[in-house]
């Protein structure tokens, strides 16, 4: 095969992904920065040009700030915990002990549950009144609804839901990790700790560099578990609304697609700057062998 | 917890709507103007007969509740019209505009489907909705068979858009058990606010968590009544000016707060983790303002069923006040078998269709002289209150472009006022600012 015949098979076998790619997410994603420079009437069948006026409302907007100081607060929360929790369970995990797939069936479950019926089971559990949560700790805390703690129960919600993915990419990450460098270890006479400490986690750091991206670029959409377990007629809205859940109430409820485009196109611009930013610093921490 | 289960079947309708958004953002140009030219019904008239060919129809409702009889409804039309069938198509309530909004420039609303008051002005001004005008004039269909004037809530310029469905106004639903149990006598049309609040405040033993009334924050179902039978009101008569910074209107916030305050009833944050119509419905609660269409929900309840029934709302200082809503059937503007859908449509506006609605208890049907047939469908429950209160009711405040912007934002501020972050005037003097700018931003 001459090689030009081998680029056009090559395009052919990624055509069906770049297809969907295009067509799901780079048009749409085009289309929202355009739909940002508009102001539509009609369902958007009546478009006139205004320029900055979306940006320029939204600089101004308090809401707006507020809002992306809950979805950083948000970020901040849920991502370090997360990483926390999948790595002590991934290596949980990889040790050998009876009844290991059903405990990584169990903690893999979250994942795979729907994550609106997860969220009606939370909200049960989360009730002031009744609720299993306050039974157990004998508090009487109106999580979802109380604003000092509605952003905890959330960042619960989450890292409960984001654990068993997370830690099934880890515990390949640890797989990867050849046995004979803990053999060497044992020989030196390195105790558990230390083998994790200085084997385990600077061969991890790959895997942990990329589950980070992925986790930030997540917590920063974060949406369905405000949509499902707050609610709009929820005091402590105001505290925890992320960018797409604002972005979603002005696009779909108040019809204002034009300023809904502005704010996720907001969020494009903070994601670039947030993933720039983690390449730019992962000299630092990143072993790759 | 039905609010919850709405709101997690909404959690499937939304990737739907934004899928659906998403495809219709690029195909939004062919059908904007073919609506306005009203395509020729010569043939309406007897249309089922003239084309033989089998056509399936598309009826959208938002109340899973009403599915049985729209279904019988269709089914009956069916039998008439061997070559239509109907297929009734649920949304719930909290997806159906979401979708709707998607499913309009994309051209794909479906060919029959409910209209509410408030998202009419929006639809039938983009040409989304085809008009009926000319078959009322030429006498298809007689508005004048409908009651309480319900056909003009749905005409815009001069044009008629929809067939009434049926009407729903709000009542004062309350647990017999409870004021058996405290020695209150029942509440009846003698009621005032005064005697309402002082009742809520026996019925209620807050450290069982039973409650005399619930002060949810809420709107048709809540205080609107409040604010009407007060003397205030919610938007001006032309709908140029929010009422909600109206002293009188304020008061009535207030005095339905203070219940709160008075531990008459439930906080605001017990009634976001369980919607209050479900504490009335395991026995919680002793009184409730809620519409006519729950009746069939709360009457479901096998810890309340047989213990509770509906009075009329209590009196203000004004008037009784109370919100009257009707319901519409529309039918797209874009689609594709037009004669067929009018030949349902005038179906669902029969009276036959109306007799159907009403024996199976699923609403007030619009259609004059069939309401006794649903007020006969549960003779354990004055549901006559329903009827003896339309007349002197306030229509829903709707019927403007503005309505859909300043109805959830509204929501929102008052959240804000309910949950205690801010005062109740302050929460009410905000949500006339707001409405008053969405007033003007939509004009």
């Amino acid at each position: 095969m001459n090689s030009r015949s081998r680029y056009v098979w090559a395009y052919i076998m990624i055509a069906p992904t770049l297809l969907g790619t295009v067509l799901f997410w780079s048009w749409p994603a085009f289309y929202s920065i355009y739909l940002s420079f508009l102001k539509s009437e009609n369902f958007g069948m009546v478009n006139h040009w205004v320029g900055l006026a979306n940006y320029e409302k939204l600089f101004k907007d308090k809401e707006f700030w507020k809002n992306l100081g809950n979805t950083l607060y948000y970020m901040v929360l849920f991502v370090p915990l997360t990483l926390v929790f999948s790595t002590f369970f991934a290596v949980l995990l990889n040790a050998k002990i009876r009844g290991l797939s059903a405990y990584r069936v169990i903690f893999f479950l979250p994942q795979v549950t729907m994550p609106a019926a997860a969220a009606m089971v939370w909200v049960v559990l989360f009730a002031r009144d009744y609720g299993f949560i306050n039974y157990l700790l004998g508090t009487h805390v109106a999580w979802i609804s109380d604003t000092r703690f509605a952003m905890f129960a959330l960042v619960i919600v989450g890292v409960w839901g984001a654990i068993g993915l997370n830690m099934l990419l880890i515990l390949a990450g640890l797989q990867g990790i050849p046995k004979a460098l803990y053999e060497a270890a044992s020989i030196d006479g390195a105790v558990r700790f230390r083998k994790f400490r200085y084997i385990t986690l600077p061969l991890l750091t790959p895997t942990l560099f990329f589950t980070t991206i992925v986790l930030m670029i997540g917590a920063t959409q974060v949406f369905d578990s405000i949509y499902l377990l707050i609610g709009k007629t929820n005091v402590a809205l105001p505290e925890v609304r992320s960018l797409v859940y604002a972005y979603y109430q002005n696009s779909f409820v108040y019809y204002d697609q034009n300023y809904g485009a502005a704010i996720v196109d907001m969020l494009l611009v903070i994601n670039l700057i947030l993933t720039g930013l983690q390449f730019a610093f992962q000299k630092k921490w990143v072993t790759y062998d | 917890m039905a609010f919850r289960k709405k709101a997690w079947l909404s959690g499937v309708g939304m990737t739907v709507a934004a899928a659906l958004a998403l495809t219709g953002c690029g195909s939004n140009d062919s059908n904007g103007g073919n609506a306005s030219s009203t395509t020729n019904n010569a043939a309406g008239g007897n249309a089922a007969s003239a084309s033989k060919e089998n056509v399936t129809l598309t009826y959208t409702i938002w109340d899973q509740l009403q599915q049985p009889a729209m279904e019988a409804i269709g089914k009956e039309f069916t039998a008439e019209n061997p070559n239509i069938k109907v297929k009734v198509e649920v949304i719930p309530w909290n997806d159906y505009w979401t979708k709707m909004s998607a499913a309009a420039p994309a051209g794909t609303l479906p060919d029959v489907f409910w209209m509410h008051s408030g998202q009419f002005v929006k639809y039938a001004s983009g040409k989304f909705l085809e008009p009926i005008t000319d078959k009322v004039q030429a006498g298809e269909i007689n508005m004048d068979d409908y009651a309480a004037n319900l056909g003009s809530i749905y005409q815009l310029d001069g044009q008629n858009y929809a067939i009434p469905k049926d009407f729903d106004t709000i009542g004062l639903a309350y647990n017999k058990e409870l004021f058996d149990q405290a020695g209150v006598p029942y509440p009846d049309d003698t009621w005032d606010y005064a005697k309402l609040a002082e009742a809520a405040k026996q019925l209620s033993q807050p450290d069982k968590g039973i409650y005399g009334f619930a002060a949810k924050m809420d709107t048709q179902g809540g205080y609107w009544n409040d604010m009407l039978a007060n003397g205030g009101s919610i938007i001006s008569a032309d709908g140029t000016k929010s009422g909600y910074d109206d002293p009188a209107s304020i008061e009535a916030l207030q005095a339905r707060y203070q219940m709160i305050l008075d531990k008459a009833s439930p906080s605001h944050q017990q009634m976001t983790d369980t919607d209050s119509t479900e504490m009335f419905k395991s026995g919680k609660i002793a009184m409730i303002f809620e519409g006519d269409w729950r009746t069939t929900d709360i009457d479901g309840s096998d810890i309340i069923k047989g213990k509770w029934n509906w009075a009329p709302l209590p009196k203000g200082k004004a008037k009784r006040g109370d919100i009257i809503n009707g319901l519409g059937n529309v039918m797209s503007a874009s689609g594709k078998h037009k004669d067929e859908a009018w030949q349902f449509l005038k179906f669902l506006g029969s009276k036959r269709a109306a007799e159907i609605t009403a024996q199976m208890g699923a609403a007030i049907p619009a259609f004059k002289d069939t309401q006794a047939a649903w007020v006969q469908s549960k003779p354990q429950l004055n549901l006559q209150v329903f009827i003896d209160q339309a007349a002197d009711a306030t229509p829903y405040p709707a019927g403007t472009k503005a309505y859909p912007v300043w109805f959830p934002k509204e929501s929102e501020i008052m959240a804000q006022a309910w949950g205690g972050k801010i005062s109740i005037e302050e929460g009410a003097k905000q949500v006339a600012a707001m409405m008053n700018q969405a007033i003007a931003d939509n004009k």
